[in-house]
């Protein structure tokens, strides 16, 4: 399991919004939105930050911190 | 769903095609002989990457570069950059491999443009090596 796992796809879903609609209002491709969703990138503090904002839910909501996972 | 190349990715694509296209038949057909191949190369390399990104430009409507990019293009130039210092290693070893056996012959009229050739192969394969381990790493996603 990676150390920084994510809802982003599913919080997404809930709000209807598309990778691309999410990665326009971000400033990031839809291929980083692809790769967080699929635990393979684990962005920066403050991309993470506007995705949390973006889908208008706490940031420890949105990515969580599993010590034990693989960095 | 669909993960379609990403304007950075194309643009990596273009350059190997590039590379491939221009170095290929230089160190494949042994035409490293003269100077004026090697700046010729270097004029037609420029040249064909500039058009290719020129195309690609013209017909990518989201031109959006972001910190995933920035990150796999650092990780790019790491892996050039030790491929330029492993190569060099191994250059001088082989050069002071050729001296003590009384191979090396200073005196020889082409050993400039061995020479050149040999540090231009150096650039060229880090140089491939660069723009591959960028695409291996957009293909694993990173």
């Amino acid at each position: 399991m990676p150390a920084i796992r994510n809802q982003v796809k599913e919080l997404r879903a809930l709000r209807e919004i598309t990778q691309q609609e999410l990665a326009d209002r971000v400033g990031v491709t839809r291929q980083t939105v692809i790769a967080i969703e699929q635990d393979k990138y684990s962005p920066s503090l403050e991309t993470a930050f506007k995705v949390a904002l973006e889908l208008g839910v706490p940031l420890e909501q949105c990515f969580q911190y599993d010590p034990k996972g693989k960095r | 769903m669909t993960t379609s190349l990403s304007y950075r990715e194309k643009t990596l694509y273009a350059s190997l095609v590039a590379e491939i296209i221009v170095y290929g038949p230089y160190f494949f057909l042994h035409q490293q002989n003269s100077v004026n191949k090697v700046a010729g190369m270097i004029i037609a390399i420029i040249v064909l990457q500039v058009v290719l990104q020129l195309v690609i430009a013209a017909f990518t409507r989201n031109r959006v570069t972001d910190e995933r990019d920035r990150l796999i293009e650092l990780r790019g130039y790491r892996a050039g950059y030790l491929m330029v210092a492993s190569l060099m290693v191994v250059g001088l070893a082989m050069l002071w491999f050729h001296a003590t056996m009384g191979q090396l012959h200073l005196d020889n009229p082409k050993i400039g443009l061995h020479f050149l050739s040999v540090f231009f192969g150096i650039l060229v394969i880090s140089d491939i090596t660069k723009t591959a381990t960028q695409i291996v790493a957009y293909r694993r996603a990173l």
